[in-house]
């Protein structure tokens, strides 16, 4: 059990709301145990085929790259909000 | 692709332990920077009472590419990017973070080496999920920063520079990393990409004599033992003398 909130509602919401098809979740390091669970959860309440990024997620700056050749309808990122990239660098 | 991002909220709850308050009171601080990671900052008001009690103002700010106010990002590793005024700043007698681990808050005391020793503060760490307090400060990136200006000092003297530039969206900056040619026409820069940092690959280059880092700047930082021929960030290579110049405790190590 995490001492985070996961949110998974919120995400099976979007699920839906979205009619995804094929779900990409990315999790931070320290949420990573939780993937089976979370993508257990996400199967059982929605049709979604459910792929568990398995690099990275250093930020929301860390956005997987290549998902939509997967077919992928919607990355869930967690750990993280916007990111407010500035274009002029760091 | 839609992306969602969800915070992952801490689920307890989120004060300052015992432990903190005594160490706020016995240094008798009056101002502090308050920030927090993204899984408590929207938690904060038990907090903020707290200090208010203790009689601590507070100064916090909504830094460069977060998006919610007192979030502190791991690239916030400039103190301009807290986007607090000079006045504000100097009124602060220490940050103060919240969340757990060490990535965040080094941001903080990293952001700190362009300062004068005066200038520069302790960052107190108040870890709510394991009630605990741990102090973070210069003493504990010395060996950091020795190794980051020696990579300067190589920079300077540079005639071929490796510059990294990754593929990712929110991390590519290739165009800012284009302004080292108009800056340094004697240098030859060669720019590699990458989707992420293949440190492994580095040595198959021999020709560069110094990395710049274009990608997430810790990368800088916290990576400077991968690379053997040194690294440092983009914006300390467009400012590179200045940087090396001013009083700093940069400039000030032994």
């Amino acid at each position: 059990m995490s001492i985070y909130n996961t949110e998974v509602e919120k995400a099976i919401r979007a699920i839906q709301e979205k009619r995804a098809k094929i779900v990409c979740i990315q999790l931070p390091d320290g949420l990573k145990p939780d993937a089976g669970a979370i993508a257990d959860v996400i199967r059982e309440k929605t049709s979604a085929r459910v792929l568990i990024w398995l690099g990275s997620n250093f930020g929301a700056c860390d956005i997987p790259l290549g998902l939509q050749r997967m077919g992928v309808d919607l990355l869930i990122s967690w750990g993280h909000n916007r990111f407010h990239k500035k274009q002029e660098g760091w | 692709m839609d992306v969602l991002f969800l915070d992952a909220p801490f689920a307890g709850t989120v004060e300052l332990c015992p432990e903190t308050i005594d160490y706020l009171k016995r240094k008798q601080y009056h101002t502090v920077g308050l920030y927090a990671s993204v899984q408590f900052c929207n938690a904060l008001d038990r907090v903020r009472t707290q200090l208010k009690e203790l009689e601590i103002v507070i100064v916090t700010s909504q830094p460069d590419r977060t998006h919610a106010s007192s979030q502190l990002l791991g690239c916030d590793n400039d103190l301009n990017s807290l986007r607090l005024g000079e006045e504000e700043r100097r009124a602060i007698d220490c940050y103060l973070y919240i969340g757990d681990g060490r990535f965040h808050p080094l941001a903080l005391v990293y952001g700190q080496k362009d300062l004068s020793s005066e200038e520069v503060r302790e960052v107190v760490m108040n870890d709510p999920v394991h009630h605990s307090l741990t102090i973070l400060a210069v003493y504990d990136i010395v060996s950091l920063l020795k190794k980051y200006r020696g990579a300067l000092l190589k920079f300077i003297a540079a005639d071929r520079v490796g510059v990294l530039v990754t593929i990712k969206p929110g991390q590519e900056q290739f165009k800012p990393g284009l302004l080292l040619e108009q800056k340094y026409p004697l240098k030859k820069f060669y720019y590699f990409i990458d989707n992420v940092i293949s440190f492994d690959q580095l040595e198959n280059f021999p020709f560069v004599n110094v990395w710049v880092n274009t990608a997430c700047p810790r990368v800088g930082f916290d990576d400077q033992e991968k690379f053997v021929k040194g690294v440092i960030n983009l914006y300390d290579a467009l400012n590179a003398e200045k940087v090396l110049e001013q009083k700093s405790v940069l400039n000030e190590l032994k």
